[in-house]
């Protein structure tokens, strides 16, 4: 039964998709263009060469530590929107430590680096869980306001204190050697932390779907009473999940300094974390429909850049697409009740007519 | 024969997922109190909601005085002379009785200006015509519940109805009030010719009042008879499609030790109104202390506060001589309590968790289930929850559908199992058996009386009076935040009971002074 409800899931899941695609080739040929051409454009940019294939798995870095983050912190049912803010924090600190002791060896410095990011991460999805759960004010709003607090912090740090000697670029200084992590493909920035984020989506799942504490975390999402008269310490549970939320999120945005960029830069997200949200709200909070849906988002990015360099359609394309899976994601359960109740009412006047006649 | 009033054919009833009324054919005649009957879910409601044009059939037609009619909305069912009395009263708190009954048919100075005067006037006129006393000028916050139900009565005789439908009418009164409620539905149809359809799931009640019932069970009409055919026992088989026993629970004598005791228990409700005003009491292992009372008076709140749900003020709980007052409800089971909810579905449950995950709470972080706490083993929990399952007959087609697949009985049997299933000495239950059909209702209180005679010590919170009488070894009565009196079971009638419950008297009395009524039981 559950099997059942879990393949009806990915019935629709992969009908939302398809629909979108077929919309987006709807507006692909309202402006004139090809959609044949426009989507194998995209599949080659995306998975086309050996440099293709190791760009969308660099996208999908990011993308699968954010969709984790968010997925935990939903679960438990506080929401975790200060995804993008906890990013930037962990990143600097990772690159902070990396400017800072230039003399240790990486395999000191890179967990010093993660450790780095994961506290300041951490930290700062601390503050309003506990806002949450001691004075029960709104995470949402706090966490989307201490969103603009990070950036603009960081900004400044970057501009003012921290600021690279060559000119001001906006970022720090460049990382010492021992921090940057490998290259894996030439050309491509993808590198060593996707086996981090490998390591990281295992331990995730095995907290999530097998221990008592991923258990306990969903429990408290679904019925909070519930799970306080069962005797769960809810608050706790909820304090840990947003924690490690924080944690994830600045994980992230450590290897963006550590393996993509080398330094601190002030616009280091392009919104990784609305994107991670995105994705777990797509595959309900599940592991590994994040780590999928990860990569499908990572292959829609990479692809939309070649696409729009040889076919001239622009890659905000891929916006509007994302964008309407979601749409038909969150009509799914209305989408099935109306089917649904619309064969068992002909079932029944069916069965009605048998009867008189 | 009488003259048919109204002919239902053939109606169907489609929701999503549930066929609630299935080809249902009945007719009502012109003065007559037809009882409706069924369990939970049967359908009743839903028929009566059709007819009253709360809600549209799937197909088949409704007859009024032998012509077919459509009914779409209450305003044509008003039309016709049909009125409504739902189970959930819809009155304004805030308006005086008159402003109540006038609702909607407001008589008026001019355009914008409503005329006070003259809805006083038609509420004094009706409350003569139909020997229904209300006061015109008094709040209706202010009322107890069996005058709110005679004003959403005389609101509905004010429409001008001839058929009046009560859902579930006395499922929130107290024995006076029904008995009173009664006299007054007979003086409706013997004197002033109205008609009434009763709905209800009280099978003392349809045989007392009715002139003719109808048993519906699982969207079907089982059939229609004359009361004066009846027994209890015809009808609860008809109800629930089986033979029902409702046997006298075996009893036996186990060794009494105070493992509870409240003192002076002060505290507040949601709103932020003192919900208790001091209740005192002890609980003792191997028997049943029921809390009689009507809803409203203190009881969720106690239970709350025994459980570690809800802050108590002033005053202490002990737990086998331990301090217990105002702990985290972790630790409060720690000390060996079971807490079966009264409201399963908001605190009992998670509707979107399998059965398994609601079963398993409590046990989910111990040992075989989970290895140090932390590591959670699927073939032991899954074979505890199955083999739960099977003991306490929870009816569903696997443990891996969610809890919201179940009916509300076995919903109910699966808390039941989870917390009967810890080895607790204490035993909180609330409304055990609410929304539960009979033979679930049976099982449960089967169960009960197990766990009592295992040595047990339970407090029995219901507003089912015939549930109290029928399980509790002692009953004490609550009202207004206050405990009003203190019974043996064997020493108190329901009707004398019924005045403690509405603080009509006050003051323990102890076996030497007995009244008549005492004797009788």
């Amino acid at each position: 039964m559950k099997k059942l409800k879990n393949a009806e899931y990915l019935i629709s899941l992969f009908l939302s998709i398809l629909a979108s695609l077929i919309i987006g080739a709807f507006i692909m040929l309202a402006n004139g263009r090809n959609p044949v051409t426009g989507y194998v454009a995209l599949i080659n940019g995306a998975f086309g060469s050996k440099y293709n294939i190791a760009t969308t798995f660099a996208k999908t870095v990011p993308l699968v530590l954010t969709g984790l983050a968010t997925s935990i912190s939903f679960r438990s049912g506080i929401s975790n929107i200060g995804g993008e803010g906890q990013l930037y924090l962990g990143a600097f600190g990772a690159a902070l430590i990396g400017i800072t002791f230039v003399n240790l060896p990486g395999i000191v410095g890179i967990p010093l680096a993660l450790a780095a990011s994961l506290i300041a991460g951490g930290l700062y999805a601390l503050f309003p869980a506990i806002l949450k759960v001691r004075y029960n004010i709104d995470e949402v709003i706090v966490t989307i306001m201490l969103n603009t607090v990070a950036v603009l912090l960081t900004s400044y740090l970057v501009n003012y204190p921290f600021a690279s000697e060559i000119g001001k670029m906006g970022g720090t200084e460049i990382i010492a050697e021992g921090y940057q992590l490998s290259r894996l493909v030439r050309l491509s920035t993808l590198n060593t932390s996707i086996f981090y984020v490998a390591v990281i989506s295992i331990i995730m799942y095995y907290l999530l779907e097998r221990t008592s504490i991923g258990y306990e975390i969903k429990m408290v999402g679904q019925n909070s009473n519930f799970s306080r008269y069962g005797g769960i310490n809810v608050k706790r549970r909820m304090i840990f999940a947003m924690v490690v939320s924080g944690a994830l999120c600045g994980i992230a945005g450590a290897f963006e300094v550590l393996g993509v960029h080398y330094r601190f830069l002030q616009h280091i997200s392009p919104g990784y974390a609305w994107d991670g949200m995105l994705i777990a709200l797509i595959v309900k909070n599940n592991p590994i429909g994040v780590v999928l849906m990860s990569i499908f988002f990572g292959a829609l990015k990479t692809g939309s850049i070649s696409m729009e360099n040889a076919t001239g359609i622009p890659s905000e394309l891929i916006s509007v697409i994302q964008s309407i899976i979601i749409l038909f994601i969150a009509g799914e359960s209305g989408f099935k009740a109306k089917i649904k109740s619309f064969l068992a009412n002909r079932r029944a006047i069916k069965k009605a007519g048998e009867k008189n006649a | 024969m009488a003259e048919k009033l109204i002919e239902l054919k053939e109606i169907t009833k489609q929701f999503p997922g549930v066929l609630a009324n299935d080809r249902v054919s009945l007719d009502i005649e012109k003065g007559e109190i037809h009882a409706i009957i069924g369990e939970n879910g049967a359908g009743k409601s839903t028929l009566m909601k059709i007819l009253y044009g709360l809600y549209q059939p799937t197909s088949g037609e409704i007859y009024f005085k032998g012509k077919p009619v459509s009914i779409k909305t209450p305003l044509d069912a008003i039309k016709l002379g049909i009125g409504m009395v739902h189970q959930h009263f819809m009155l304004v708190p805030s308006f005086t009785v008159a402003e109540n009954i006038v609702l909607g048919v407001e008589p008026r100075k001019n355009r914008f200006m409503m005329d006070y005067r003259k809805a006083v006037s038609i509420t004094e006129k009706l409350s003569k015509t139909y020997g229904l006393k209300v006061d015109p000028n008094a709040k209706v916050e202010s009322l107890s519940v069996g005058i709110q139900q005679r004003i959403e009565i005389l609101k509905v005789l004010n429409k001008g109805a001839d058929i009046i439908i009560l859902d579930e009418p006395t499922a929130v009164l107290t024995p006076q009030e029904t008995e009173e409620l009664f006299k007054v539905i007979r003086k409706l149809v013997e004197e002033l010719g109205k008609t009434v359809i009763i709905i209800t799931h009280k099978l003392q009640e349809v045989l007392a009042l009715s002139d003719r019932v109808s048993v519906m069970r699982q969207g079907r009409l089982v059939g229609t008879l004359k009361t004066k055919d009846a027994t209890e026992q015809i009808l609860a088989e008809m109800m629930v499609g089986r033979e029902v026993l409702f046997e006298e629970l075996n009893r036996i004598e186990v060794p009494r030790e105070e493992v509870l005791t409240v003192k002076g228990i002060k505290a507040r409700d949601n709103r932020g109104l003192m919900a208790l005003k001091g209740v005192s009491f002890s609980l003792y292992s191997g028997e049943i202390l029921g809390i009689a009372g009507v809803e409203g008076n203190g009881q969720s709140e106690l239970v709350e506060v025994l459980t570690g749900l809800r802050q108590a003020e002033e005053g202490s709980v002990m737990i086998k001589g331990i301090e217990a007052t105002n702990k985290e409800p972790m630790e409060i089971r720690n000390l060996g309590v079971s807490h079966i909810p009264e409201d399963r579905l908001a605190t009992g449950l998670s509707k979107k968790a399998t059965i398994t995950e609601n079963m398993i709470l409590g046990y989910h972080n111990r040992e075989p289930y989970a290895t140090k706490g932390i590591h959670m083993n699927k073939k032991p929990i899954r074979e505890r929850v199955s083999r739960l399952i099977k003991e306490f007959d929870v009816r569903t087609p696997s443990q891996d559908v969610t809890a919201d697949k179940l009916s509300g009985g076995n919903m109910q049997k699966m808390v039941i199992a989870r917390e009967f299933s810890f080895d607790s000495s204490i035993l909180i239950v609330a409304q055990p058996t609410r929304g539960v059909d009979i033979g679930a209702i049976e099982f449960i209180h089967k169960e009960i009386i197990k766990k009592r005679n295992e040595g047990a010590a339970i407090l029995l919170v219901s507003a089912d009076l015939d549930e109290i009488f029928r399980l509790s070894d002692r009953i004490i009565t609550i009202y207004e935040g206050e405990i009003t009196g203190e019974f043996k079971r064997k020493e108190i009638s329901k009707k004398e009971i019924g005045l403690y419950m509405t603080g009509k008297r006050k003051g323990m009395r102890q076996g030497g002074v007995q009244d008549e009524e005492i004797k009788k039981c």
